[in-house]
């Protein structure tokens, strides 16, 4: 283009030369043709068109005034030379607005295009900076407020009173004409970003070359759409974040809720099976004293039967009825006072001793025990349920070991329930005392409801004390109740 | 990234802070005193030297980092040039003593040496655009005025090359581009600061009292020094090197010479 434009040049001057007017020749209109051309093609570049054009018409121009002075031929020429200056200059500033008017919404679009997505923000601001650069010749900085931090793009560091620096903190934009180095000044504009709530970062341009007073004002509005772009663009990476942080939690209450059906749908089947089971005895024995007659002894023996399997029926019902009070946020009822614990253990572990005789259950008590402030009732239940549950879950013939001791600081009586079983695998551990929850080793080892730890639980927390799982080596299973004593 | 990473204090100093005063009003006395007490021909030597080591000096003044430094560059660009002239009236082919003055200049500015490649770059467009310009200006004034182009011995020759070298085209650029122009550019944009030094810089040739000053002439002179000023503007902000400001220089004014008056 650049050669065709100089032979287009060289023949209109060639064709003023033939031409016998001289400086006056119409010819010399066609040089504002090449001059158009070169402001279409490059904007700028219309000028260097014109000047060419000026310097070859010259020639024309300057002999004639030098011969016959300002004539109409020679004035018309400088009025030639005086034109293609002003057109090669002006023609060549609108093209290079238009240029860049284009060039503006390129840019805006890429920022768009690089702030789509859910980068994090240090990789969106590296997209930004190298989109930047490609489209506005010169070198980007981009510094932006990211919580405590300032996320950078262009700079490893923001160091104290630099030009971004300074924005960031003012909030006003700076003009730096030359941040040093060379015969080249190196110009530098940074505008700040701003959002909703000020001045969120700063955009810097470097450049070895102008940033002329049009371009700053661009680059103003180019920082105020970046500002609030980014400022949008957070806020929906925050609601992006927090509709997957709902959607888990409510996936998590739903898996939950599922959860809860299936072990109320199990306990069910558990509770009927543990009501069916003193129940049939009871019909059963009650069937043969109605229709038989019983020697006094057998007839003492059934009855101490139907007895074992009320009172069976009885703890069962008064679990159900402590879990209906646990589900609705209730305390069971206690009637509390001055407890021995020590007794109440000890009495508890000697009942079980003789209904239970396939284990060797060990009692050590330490003497002088302070008394709690406990319903004696609940913790002759939660006693027994501790003991009751480490027999049933461990090998007959085993041993299970209950202590009561003064724990010092704070002053309080510490229960534990040690048995020789397999133990409760980890992660049933932190679970073992939730509603209708049982272990799946448990389930396969006895029936039970899946309620008596959480009464247990319940119990103990009433009475502001609190109870703990843990396994103990080699094997087995250690309950740690620990109780308030009274001063 | 400048901008990120480095502090910036705001300059306060104004565009011809640093200029070796005392020096040039040395300079200046010294002319004076050759005018009153020497011949025509020795005061216009010491008249050369005065000038061409005043725009040298000042150009080091204003490009170094502490311009106190090169408060006295002036004189000893002056006498360095001084020394020059003398040869180049008194010895055959003395001119060749001018190049010792680019010599001077780049062991002091170790800055201007840097640039490799860029330098090569620079002198070859600004000899091309000194070459465009020149030869213009031999049409335009063979067609104008009726001058006509003087074969001139090849000694004379590179006697006017040395002397443009080391002296007239040297002082020019070193101070019009490589110090004021510089300088403007650090505080105002492109075109003021191309406006300065070349209005700066065609001054200088128009109250250059070696310089015909029949209207034509000065018109002629006036446009061509306009030309070259911007052009040498533009080549200077586009490689950042002085070698094409000079290039042009040379070869434009090479072409000047070649005019038989």
């Amino acid at each position: 283009m650049t050669v065709a434009l100089g032979l287009v040049l060289g023949a209109i001057t060639l064709a003023i030369a033939a031409s016998d007017a001289g400086a006056g020749s119409l010819w010399r209109h066609a040089y504002h043709v090449p001059v158009v051309v070169a402001a279409l093609r490059w904007g700028g570049g219309a000028v260097l068109a014109a000047l060419a054009a000026v310097l070859l018409y010259t020639p024309f121009v300057l002999p004639a005034l030098e011969r016959s002075g300002p004539s109409p031929s020679v004035l018309e020429g400088l009025v030639t030379l005086a034109l293609l200056l002003g057109v090669g200059v002006s023609s060549g500033a609108l093209a290079a607005g238009v240029h860049r008017q284009r060039v503006r919404y390129e840019t805006l679009v890429a920022v768009q295009r690089a702030l789509d997505g859910e980068a994090a923000l240090d990789v969106t601001l590296v997209r930004l900076r190298t989109s930047l650069e490609a489209r506005l010749a010169g070198t980007i900085g981009l510094a932006v407020r990211d919580g405590e931090r300032v996320a950078l793009a262009g700079g490893a560091v923001l160091t104290s009173g630099s030009p971004a620096a300074r924005v960031l903190s003012a909030g006003g934009p700076l003009f730096v004409p030359d941040l040093g180095g060379g015969m080249r000044p190196r110009r530098c504009f940074v505008a700040p970003l701003v959002g909703r709530g000020g001045t969120t970062g700063a955009l810097a341009l470097e450049r070895r070359g102008d940033i002329g007073g049009e371009e700053r004002r661009a680059l103003l509005a180019l920082a105020r759409h970046l500002g609030l772009a980014l400022e949008n663009a957070r806020l929906a990476a925050r609601q992006r974040r927090f509709a997957e942080e709902l959607a888990e939690k409510v996936t998590a209450a739903t898996r939950h809720v599922v959860e809860m059906d299936r072990m109320k749908s199990d306990f069910v089947a558990i509770a009927s099976h543990e009501l069916r089971t003193p129940l049939t005895a009871l019909q059963g024995f009650s069937e043969l004293l109605a229709t038989r007659r019983f020697a006094p002894a057998e007839l003492a023996r059934v009855g101490a039967i139907m007895n074992a399997e009320t009172e069976r029926l009885g703890r069962i019902v008064a679990d159900f009825l402590d879990l209906a009070r646990l589900e609705r946020g209730l305390a069971p009822p206690l009637r509390r006072g001055p407890v021995d614990a020590g007794a109440v253990v000890g009495d508890a572990v000697e009942v079980l001793r003789r209904a239970r005789t396939t284990h060797r259950l060990e009692l050590d008590c330490d003497e002088a025990l302070p008394k709690v402030d406990a319903d004696p009732d609940a913790l002759d239940r939660i006693v027994k349920n501790l003991v009751s549950n480490a027999v049933k879950y461990s090998p007959a013939g085993s041993r299970v070991r209950v202590r009561a001791r003064l724990q010092a600081m704070p002053p309080a009586v510490e229960i534990i329930v040690e048995d020789e079983g397999p133990g409760i695998a980890a992660a049933d551990l932190a679970r073992v005392f939730e509603p209708y929850y049982r272990t799946a080793a448990g389930a396969r080892v006895a029936t039970g409801s899946g309620l008596g730890l959480a009464v247990v639980k319940s119990l103990v927390d009433a009475h502001g004390g609190s109870i703990r799982a843990e396994n103990v080596a080699p094997h087995g299973t250690r309950m740690t109740l620990i109780l308030p004593a009274l001063p | 990234m400048l901008a990120l990473e480095q502090p910036y204090v705001p300059s306060r100093a104004g565009l011809l802070d640093g200029t070796p005063v005392a020096a040039l009003a040395m300079l200046a006395a010294a002319w004076g005193l050759a005018l009153l007490a020497l011949p025509a021909a020795a005061a216009r030597g010491v008249g050369l030297a005065a000038a061409h080591g005043a725009l040298l000096g000042a150009a080091l003044a204003w490009t170094a980092p502490d311009p106190r430094r090169e408060r006295w560059a002036p004189l000893e660009a002056a006498l360095l040039l001084g020394a020059a002239t003398l040869c180049a009236r008194l010895l055959p082919g003395g001119a060749v003593a001018y190049l010792g003055v680019p010599a001077w200049l780049l062991r002091r500015r170790a800055d201007w040496r840097a640039g490799g490649t860029e330098h090569a770059r620079s002198a070859l467009a600004g000899a091309l655009f000194g070459l465009l310009l020149g030869a213009h200006l031999l049409v335009n004034a063979s067609l104008t005025l009726g001058l006509r182009v003087r074969p001139a011995p090849i000694a004379d020759l590179l006697g006017w090359l040395a002397y443009d070298l080391g002296a007239n085209v040297l002082a020019a650029e070193a101070c019009f581009r490589g110090g004021l122009f510089t300088r403007a550019l650090q505080r105002w944009p492109f075109p003021a600061a191309a406006a300065l030094s070349t209005a700066a810089s065609v001054a200088r040739y128009l109250v250059d009292p070696l310089l015909p000053h029949a209207t034509g002439i000065l018109a002629g002179a006036t446009f061509y020094l306009a030309l070259l000023g911007v052009g040498n503007c533009w080549l200077l902000v586009r490689h950042g090197s002085l070698a094409g400001p000079i290039a042009g220089g040379l070869l434009f004014f090479a072409a000047y010479r070649l005019l038989a008056r």
